[in-house]
């Protein structure tokens, strides 16, 4: 375990060597080095894991020096080892891995300009190296650090194509919403610094349960910590920039925007566990952000027809599961679907991908349609992963996952939030039906120009391979998550699954899918709703993701530049212009009377000196 | 030794002038950057030589005894910050414009060795006599490089320099007499030397105090600057030539901000505790204004000074926070805004140099003319915009750290700046080097060795100052800790 540094040590040599490099290796090098990184650390993680699991401690610092030492505020750079960073860590690596060999076939020639295969693959090592750091930092300063790096690698990855000014703008939006997020965190870790004296997650975590805080104070730090985290992982309110960053390559939103970064939130918040659980705060308002934007943007999935961005808001709704799970306790059941869900949802994104490579770039889902012959292999992943996502009951991992956060939630709290979770079940299997349906039913309306993505192709083996591995993942990886989390995390959870709320929650996502395909084969009268003024307006409601953007852009954005640009000149210099201008207006007045002509002067001198007279004399 | 290397720096700006008639034009360069880089090597010298009661280098020699005024150099460890800060830059400042100037290489170069050498004598001088005439010497200089050798506006931006920081350093003259004749009231002695001012200052009655701080405030708030007396430093840093911006922006504007940390708090401690709300209160306005003041300009220069208003913002809210944290901070700002605003400087002038602009409206999608230019551009943005990891996160985070404990809603507004950081750094990133590439421009020459190795030189400073950057702090921290102001 001493070697805990290599971990994100080796993203960060990869990083390195292709900055340095400038582009110069060649791209078949790039693929080795941009890949071989993560895959060392992914095969470090397993290492550490398993000496970590035998040797039965519950924790591991590794301290590295001291960051800054200012009085008595001296953040170290420290690595922290415990069961949830060895979750989080295992799941980046792995997950990060395949995606990043899946990315070496979807990025080859993909790009204009010539280093950029060897650029993509430096901002990808850097977002591994930010993400590990972000799990493993010891210190609320340090995780800032990796939350902040990650932050920076998602600006860069998603306006990688930055030729197109519409993805900097994506780009931009999705740093600047997001840091609005990050000022609350930013004045949270400053609140908790001055009540505790110490950012150090553990030492502050023992001070919070020997009662250190009062209740108002301890709501407050929740809440701002939760500000950071709606920011991060694309929660209601600051949801809004999730779907406009898949105007990255797509493996880029399976690893960042769906896998990785956008969970950073639900870590942060678990890692947070005994500040959330004081009483008095903001437990309870987890649970309902997270219930909000499961069903929001559960209900913009169905209307969506890019199949990034149904993708997009049904991670945001899946994230939403895990924040209601951190809500009402269930904090094992949270974690666990994190990971199921990078399993699943980086299955569909890279199984997408293949079909969106194989169409030359069409994400539209009404222009595919009967791709399930000619790309079977893109469709028996993409069944899976959905299958995973509906959470098909006992033979797919999210069943799992869900299972144990729905039935935590009719547990321990409110039915509101179980009740709500089912609901957002049926509409995942009724989104996630739509999408399958259109792109791989019903008749075909285009031709794939590139085949070799159907099939198990010799030489895409870099990117089917990773397709099978995260299939046999969604599938299993419930069974195995039982197993070494209840170890790792403590219990995820035993149900029955004979209860009438388990029978429930597993026959709702069933209906969903039935009335799905109800719905796609009947569309006569669906379309006739569609096609009606309510049914338009209430499209264009749900597919403009419930005029978030709308309104923040009337509020903020709008008024800033409106501002700004009027005041370009900037007001207060015209209070110096003004002077100036006074100033020289005295100068032509009193040069207008130096004339040169004797008679003048002596005039003036005459009327002043009678001026000053009568000044005395009125003074006397 | 420091009153040497203040010599050796008059001395060679006047070889460099000379070189010019009898070496040729190229020469005068070279004198620089050896001057620079002699006095770089010095402080390296002096850091590594070590500190003898928290000194690592003075002098002292009587100059005009009969009115107490005395040459007292010292160099503590915030003057030694200070000072090898000011060299590299000299150095980068002789690279980076090492061929934009077309006319005049010796004066050039004489005024830049000028400025440089009353810099130095600014962070030494331990005595406010001496001060004042070190403050004085590096103005005049200045007003030349941006008044000969500017761009289209030279003449008002220099007049404007000249006035604001003339005026503001009238009133620093009058405190600076008139706390002489009140201390001399006290103590029937006329001195000029800093140590008995900041004794006798505590005797003098309390109001009086106040005008004599704010008068030392209001010369030190200029140079900084702070809103509402910036005005002067958009067109200074924008007319200026690439080398006037870096020394403008890397190092004159930190002498406004080690004037505050220097002389005016410390002479004047209570006074300025009572002041305290009103410094943090401009530090906020600062971030904010010139933050958002930088998002409306389409110039790239002009943008990134505006930019500078907004970090030295971070000062003021360090300084008069009070505590260790953001005083710290402070410090910090001020060395990493010294790298990563000089270097956006620098890019400025390699943009103006090779498009002979400075509208983002005619740049777009540079980077695949230039991928290095665009490397460092997104480098040095990222860096400004705060991103830990990097100096000015150190910086930034520690001043408002230190300033939420002082004042929790003045430190919540500034804190806000970090998102306006954002909107502001990646506009004129996309502008300029993103995005869709501008017709007109058909091909542009990237970074060679020459300008790609000072680049890499900032970036691996600020690296080393976002990761390591205690070495840094102690050195600034022996020096808070006997300026006495903190509680």
């Amino acid at each position: 375990m001493e070697h805990l540094w290599l971990v994100p040590a080796l993203p960060l040599a990869g990083f390195l060597l292709l900055f340095v490099t400038e582009g110069r290796l060649p791209d078949k090098l790039v693929a080795f080095v941009g890949a071989g990184s993560v895959g060392l650390a992914a095969l470090a993680t397993l290492a550490i894991g398993y000496e970590f699991v035998q040797s039965g401690q519950t924790e591991y610092t590794a301290a590295l020096w001291t960051w800054m030492a200012v009085g008595d505020f001296n953040p170290s750079i420290s690595l922290y080892l415990d069961p949830l960073s060895l979750v989080m860590i295992g799941v980046i690596t792995g997950v990060g891995f395949l995606i990043h060999v899946y990315a070496t076939g979807y990025m080859w020639k993909d790009h204009e300009e010539p280093a950029g295969y060897s650029r993509f693959f430096a901002y990808m090592n850097l977002f591994v190296f930010a993400m590990l750091m972000l799990v493993l930092g010891d210190n609320l300063l340090v995780l800032f650090l990796g939350w902040e790096g990650v932050g920076l690698c998602s600006y860069l990855l998603i306006g990688f194509y930055h030729k197109d000014a519409g993805n900097g703008l994506a780009a931009r939006k999705a740093f600047v919403v997001t840091r609005v997020g990050d000022t609350a965190l930013t004045l949270g870790l400053f609140l908790l610094f001055w009540e505790l004296g110490t950012l150090q997650v553990q030492a502050a975590l023992d001070q919070v349960a020997a009662g250190a805080l009062d209740r108002d104070t301890a709501t407050l730090i929740c809440l701002l910590l939760l500000g950071g985290a709606v920011g991060k992982s694309a929660q209601l309110p600051l949801q809004t920039w999730l779907p406009d960053a898949m105007a990255g390559p797509t493996p880029v939103s399976a690893l960042i925007h769906a896998a990785t970064m956008v969970t950073a939130g639900v870590y942060l918040i678990a890692r947070m566990q005994g500040l959330y659980l004081e009483p008095g705060s903001a437990q309870e308002i987890v649970a309902w952000v997270g219930l909000l934007t499961l069903l929001i943007s559960a209900f913009t999935a169905l209307v969506q027809t890019d199949i990034k961005r149904i993708l997009a808001y049904s991670t945001m709704s899946q994230i939403g599961y895990m924040f209601m799970a951190l809500g009402v306790g269930a904090w094992s059941a949270a974690i666990f679907h994190l990971m199921t869900h990078a399993f699943f949802k980086a299955l569909l994104f890279l199984s997408a991908g293949s079909v969106i490579l194989a169409l030359h770039h069409e994400q539209d889902i009404f222009k595919m349609g009967g791709l399930r012959k000619q790309l079977p292999l893109p469709f028996w992943c993409m069944a899976i992963g959905s299958g995973a996502l509906v959470a098909l009951p006992f033979i797919t991992s999210g069943f799992y996952s869900k299972d144990a956060i729905l039935l935590t939630a009719y547990e321990t709290s409110s039915w509101v939030f179980w009740a709500g979770g089912v609901l957002a079940a049926g509409l995942t299997a009724l989104y996630t039906t739509r999408m399958m349906a259109h792109t791989f039913f019903g008749e075909s309306k285009t031709t794939p120009h590139d085949l070799s993505h159907a099939g198990f192709s010799p030489v895409r083996i870099h990117m089917w391979l990773p397709l099978v591995v995260l299939a046999a993942l969604a599938i299993g990886g419930g069974w195995f998550g039982i197993g070494v989390l209840d170890d790792l995390l403590g219990e995820v959870g035993e149900f029955s699954h004979a209860s009438p709320q388990a029978i429930a929650t597993m026959i709702v996502p069933l209906l969903g899918i039935a009335l799905g395909i109800c719905m796609f084969r009947v569309r006569g009268e669906l379309s006739k709703f569609a096609e009606s003024k309510l049914g338009q307006r209430l499209c264009r409601f749900l597919r403009a993701g419930w005029g978030f953007d709308w309104v923040y852009d009337l509020a903020f954005v709008k008024p800033f530049v409106a501002l700004t640009r009027v005041n370009k000149k900037d007001a207060v210099d015209y209070f110096y212009r003004v002077a100036a201008g006074f100033t020289r207006a005295f100068h032509y007045i009193f040069a207008l009377t130096q004339t040169g002509r004797l008679r003048w002067y002596a005039a003036n001198m005459a009327f002043g000196l009678v001026i000053v007279l009568l000044i005395a004399a009125a003074w006397l | 030794m420091i009153l040497t290397v203040i010599l050796l720096l008059l001395v060679a700006g006047v070889a460099a002038w000379a070189a010019e008639r009898f070496v040729g034009p190229q020469a005068p360069r070279w004198v620089s950057l050896f001057a620079f880089l002699g006095g770089l090597a010095w402080a390296v010298f002096e850091y590594a030589d070590g500190a003898a009661a928290g000194l690592y280098a003075q002098q002292a020699f009587a100059w005009i005894p009969r009115f107490g005024i005395n040459v007292v150099l010292e160099l503590d460890g915030l003057s030694l910050l200070m000072v090898g800060l000011t060299m590299f830059l000299g150095v980068v400042a002789v690279v980076s414009s090492w061929d934009e100037i077309e006319k005049a290489h010796g004066f050039f170069q004489f005024n830049t060795l000028w400025v440089m050498a009353g810099v130095v004598g600014v962070f030494t001088a331990m005595d406010l006599f001496l001060f004042f005439f070190f403050w004085e010497v590096m103005l005049i200089p200045m007003y030349f490089l941006i008044a000969i050798w500017g761009h289209e506006n030279k003449g008002y931006a220099s007049m404007k320099f000249f006035l604001f920081t003339q005026i503001s350093g009238l009133l620093m003259l009058l405190a600076i007499l008139a706390l002489v004749f009140f201390a001399y009231d006290v103590s029937d002695e006329v001195s000029f030397a800093y140590a008995d001012l900041k004794r006798l200052s505590a005797h003098i009655p309390g109001d009086i105090r106040a005008w004599l701080m704010l008068g030392f405030f209001v010369a030190f708030a200029t140079k900084l600057p702070s809103v509402p007396l910036h005005t002067w430093l958009p067109d200074a840093h924008t007319q200026a030539p690439t080398a006037g911006s870096v020394i403008l922006a890397g190092i004159l504007l930190k002498t406004g901000a080690y004037g505050i940390i220097r002389f005016a708090v410390p002479l004047f401690p209570e006074a300025s505790q009572d002041f305290a709300w009103w410094g943090m209160f401009l530090g906020a306005a600062s971030v904010l204004y010139g933050g958002a003041m930088a998002f409306s300009q389409t110039d790239f220069k002009r943008l990134v000074a505006y930019s500078s208003i907004a970090h030295m913002g971070f000062v003021l809210l360090g300084v008069y926070a009070f505590n260790t944290q953001g005083m710290q901070g402070a410090v910090m700002t001020m060395i990493a805004h010294g790298f990563s605003t000089a270097a956006l400087f620098l890019m400025a002038g390699a943009l103006q140099q090779r498009l002979h602009t400075r509208e983002m409206a005619r740049m777009g999608g540079l980077w695949q003319h230039a991928p290095r230019m665009g490397v460092m551009t997104m480098f040095f943005v990222v860096a400004s915009v705060g991103m830990p990891g990097l100096g000015n996160f150190v910086g930034e985070f520690l001043a408002l750290l230190g300033a939420f404990q002082q004042n929790v809603w003045l430190a919540v507004a500034a804190t806000f700046g970090i998102v306006v950081a954002a909107v502001y750094g990646l506009y004129l990133l996309q502008r300029s080097f993103q995005g869709e590439p501008n017709p007109d421009v058909k091909t542009m020459l990237d970074f060679g060795l020459r300008e790609m190795s000072v680049m890499v030189l900032m970036a691996l400073a600020l690296v080393w100052l976002g990761v390591y950057p205690q070495p840094v702090l102690d050195l600034s921290a022996a020096t808070i800790e006997t300026l006495g102001v903190l509680p």
